[in-house]
């Protein structure tokens, strides 16, 4: 049991991937809500946070996610043309694209850190992405690299 | 005293002497080996002092900013200074970028543009003669360089050997913007300008994962990197900031990362590779490991060139519908 | 006391069996020049440096220093176990400096616990100068390049040997741990000294002013912002100094289980007086360079009765932009000369 994340304990080999999913409001979340609304099964290794836009994300949540012990970092917004802010997600994919080359340069697992564009009427794809997600991180393990360790200074 | 100099003293006496500029940034000798001291000039007196050659490694235009910020108490008489500058071509491309950011006023500056032929790397030349120190540095003929260390030893090395590696792939050394020049345009390197990041991208990730760690693993938070950085002139940067807290102000591993990683992204479109950071750091980290890849990355995506351009706005400033999607998860 | 001389083909020997027991702290090379860490390898000890990129203080005053965990309510003090570690062929300069961290942390009427159990046990054994280094100033602030203050062994490198004289009882029991060379001969006792003398004579002097209210009085004056012209507010000046030691606490916590850590500050950078409400005492570069030159020159004369500098040069080495402290005193000096000559404030 680390002090970090409480709960991973790979010797009793019950470790579950924990991904941090940034949802846009009007997208994303909704179809999120969409997924749930309908029945549809989708892992509960996510946890959500809403934003109001894609545009809204700081490149730094992610590390800092990874930082505080996620397993994996989820992204998602509105297709590009379909932002409810209209440019918001045109300016975050550039930035997306920048830090998830640089994360993978210094060799953060490509895996751990993934983007898509979900819209609201895609709860069935919600499910499907978030299957690939969880299962991409599952099989690269438990985040290590970036976890912050303060009783590990010497 | 070189023909530079000699010219570059006298413009500056004129300058401050017919009321052009209220002061003027430059070099001075500092009485440490491979550097010189930033100067500032407001009377013609201290004019004299000025040097230009290869220890001139601050970028000058990381004191801009500050000159140009209103005081706290300032009443409406307060107006900013006129300011003279002597810019190397990276210096100049800083310029260019603070200025499309809104933190310095075009008119108010007297850009004195000079071709640079690169910065020593004062790291590299204390790594040739460690455990010793190096005692003193001189230029000799043929572009050579003499270094003396405290064991008495002496080599001689060719400059080119000694350079920061960006001034290695510098394609501007001249001013990109200036109100005027002093000596000769200095030609251009025609080597390949990112050979470093890709030998690095074709590591192993585990290999790259410990060469990262390993880089950022001496920093000592001292924000040197940070304030050499005329990019670097927001009012509270992140890494200090405390709602919300982003990074600790520690020196556990992930805080260090997160610090560069922070720090690298953040000149994402804006880093001009004028190598600053490199010299100031006191641990000679390899900053440019990481600027290097966001520079790359920004001209293979999105195209063009930092800081040369007074009417492109920043890249990451703007979009195409057309933006690479390379990095997105289908399910 | 004890004096040994010590033959350099048996010295990686006597440090070997040294490491066996005791945790040794020897400067070794690095990607900056050189750098103290602990060692294993003795082979890898450098004692042919001339001076670390950045001083020995981390030793007793780690960077980054976890000085409380607490979960579940309760906290509980992470005092570090610092069993008897040996801080081998530190310079003068940065022994001293040692001298000066006690004051701070263990002179007032609180003893601070992190540092004790770190110096507690250290033992000193400090390498004489030969030569100064590019920057060294010592003899200006009342240091020397054989300077004992802060050590408990001097050694000096006298070409084929390494000559051992204990300064106090611990480096006694340390010579007598080693148990290796023979009795020094008052030659090489003399030899030594002669060798600091003449570093001592190369340094460059330095007009370093001594009248602490003068110094003060100094405040107003124009000429700090010329001084500090062009200082960017780093903090590679007070990092790389020995005698630097302020600090920041803050708390990193997660659900109910976090720590309480020390980190090194900066009064160069400027958020260090920044207040909540938003006002900042120390606004600009000036105000803090002020500070800082005035802390070691003048408040700590009078809190501690020396100033906090002990001449090693290395704020000169790592300034980017070049400030000097030599040169500021020099003309802080040539202030106070000419206003106590001409009987006036200063200006």
């Amino acid at each position: 049991m680390t002090e970090t994340t409480g709960h991973r304990d790979d010797e009793r080999g019950d470790w579950e991937p924990r991904i941090a999913a940034f949802l846009c409001n009007w997208c994303s979340y909704a179809g999120a809500d969409l997924a749930g609304v309908s029945r549809i099964q989708y892992p509960p290794n996510v946890r959500v946070i809403r934003v109001p836009c894609s545009g809204r994300i700081n490149p730094l949540f992610i590390v800092k996610a990874l930082q505080s012990g996620m397993d994996g970092v989820l992204v998602s917004g509105c297709h590009p043309g379909d932002c409810h802010y209209i440019s918001g997600n045109l300016y975050a994919r550039r930035k997306f694209a920048l830090m998830k080359s640089l994360l993978e340069y210094v060799g953060i697992e490509p895996d751990r850190v993934h983007f898509s564009w979900v819209s609201a009427a895609e709860g069935v794809r919600f499910a499907e992405l978030l299957h690939t997600v969880v299962e991409a991180v599952r099989e690269i393990g438990p985040a290590t690299k970036m976890v912050k360790r303060i009783e590990a200074v010497p | 005293m070189s023909e530079v100099e000699d010219r570059l003293r006298q413009r500056v006496t004129e300058l401050l002497d017919d009321g052009t500029v209220d002061l003027f940034i430059g070099y001075a000798e500092a009485d440490a080996p491979l550097k010189t001291a930033v100067h500032v000039v407001r009377s013609t007196t201290d004019a004299d002092a000025l040097v230009w050659d290869a220890r001139c490694a601050a970028n000058l235009a990381a004191l801009l900013p500050d000159l140009f910020r209103r005081p706290e108490n300032a009443g409406n008489e307060w107006a900013p200074p006129r300011v003279g500058i002597l810019a190397k071509g990276c210096v100049s491309r800083s310029i260019v970028g603070l200025i499309k950011a809104h933190q310095i006023p075009r008119d108010a500056l007297h850009v004195v543009g000079v071709g640079c032929r690169g910065v020593v790397d004062r790291h590299h030349a204390a790594r040739l003669v460690a455990p010793a120190q190096l005692a003193e540095a001189e230029f000799l003929e043929g572009d050579r360089l003499r270094l003396r260390a405290t064991d008495g030893t002496e080599r001689d090395v060719d400059l080119a050997d000694v350079l920061l590696e960006g001034c290695l792939v510098c394609r501007h050394p001249n001013a990109v913007l200036s109100d005027e020049s002093i000596g000769d345009p200095v030609p251009t390197s025609d080597r390949p300008r990112f050979a470093d990041v890709e030998s690095f991208a074709e590591r192993p990730i585990d290999e790259r994962w410990a060469a990262f760690r390993e880089e950022v693993s001496r920093c000592i938070r001292c924000y040197a990197c940070r304030e050499a950085c005329p990019n670097c002139y927001c009012t509270e940067c992140f890494a200090e900031e405390t709602a919300p807290r982003w990074i600790g102000v520690t020196t556990e591993p992930s805080d260090l990362m997160l610090f560069h990683l922070g720090r690298a992204f953040h000149q994402a479109g804006r880093c001009v590779d004028c190598g600053a950071c490199v010299s100031a750091c006191p641990q000679g980290i390899d900053l440019r490991l990481l600027t290097r890849k966001v520079n790359r990355d920004v001209e293979a995506l999105f195209g063009g060139e930092v800081g040369v351009s007074l009417d492109r706005p920043e890249p990451l400033q703007q979009f195409e519908m057309t933006d690479d999607e390379g990095f997105l998860t289908e399910p | 006391m004890d004096a040994r001389m010590l033959d350099k083909a048996d010295l990686a020997t006597v440090l070997e069996r040294l490491a066996q027991t005791r945790r040794l702290i020897a400067p070794v090379e690095d990607r900056t020049g050189a750098a103290f860490a602990s060692v294993d390898e003795v082979a890898a000890i450098r004692l042919d440096y001339r001076n670390t990129s950045l001083s020995a203080k981390e030793i007793v005053f780690p960077q980054t220093e976890p000085l409380l965990v607490f979960r579940d309510g309760a906290a509980e003090e992470r005092i570090p176990a610092a069993p008897g570690a040996v801080l081998f062929g530190v310079r003068p300069c940065d022994a001293r400096s040692l001298t000066m961290l006690d004051a701070v942390f263990r002179g007032g009427e609180t003893e601070d616990p992190y540092y004790a159990a770190r110096r507690d046990e250290l033992t000193v054994v400090a390498l004489t100068c030969n030569e100064p280094g590019p920057t060294c100033f010592c003899t200006s602030v009342g240091g020397s390049p054989d300077d004992g203050s802060g050590a408990d062994v001097l050694a000096t490198d006298l070409d084929d040997g390494l000559l051992l004289r204990a300064i106090t009882d611990r480096g006694e029991v340390l010579l007598g741990e080693l148990d290796a060379g023979r009795p020094a001969e008052d030659g090489e006792i003399e030899a030594a000294r002669d060798l600091a003398a003449r570093a001592a004579e190369r340094m460059e002097n330095v007009p370093v002013p001594t009248d602490a209210a003068a110094l003060l009085a100094t405040f107003d004056s124009d000429l700090w912002s010329d001084l500090a012209a062009g200082c960017i507010g780093c903090g590679a000046c007070t990092y790389a100094c020995p005698t630097c030691h302020c600090f920041d606490i803050t708390d990193e916590q997660k659900r109910g289980t976090g720590h309480r850590v020390r980190s090194w500050d900066a009064c160069t950078f400027p958020p260090f007086t920044l207040h909540g409400s938003g006002h900042n005492p120390r606004p600009t570069a000036t105000a803090r360079l002020r500070q800082r030159v005035l802390h070691k020159f003048s408040y700590c004369p009078e809190n501690f009765g020396e100033a906090f500098c002990v001449g090693c040069g290395r704020c000169v080495v790592h300034c980017p932009s070049g400030i000097d402290i030599r040169r500021i005193l020099a003309r802080l000096d040539a202030v106070l000369t000419a206003n106590s000559e001409a009987g006036g404030p200063t200006r």
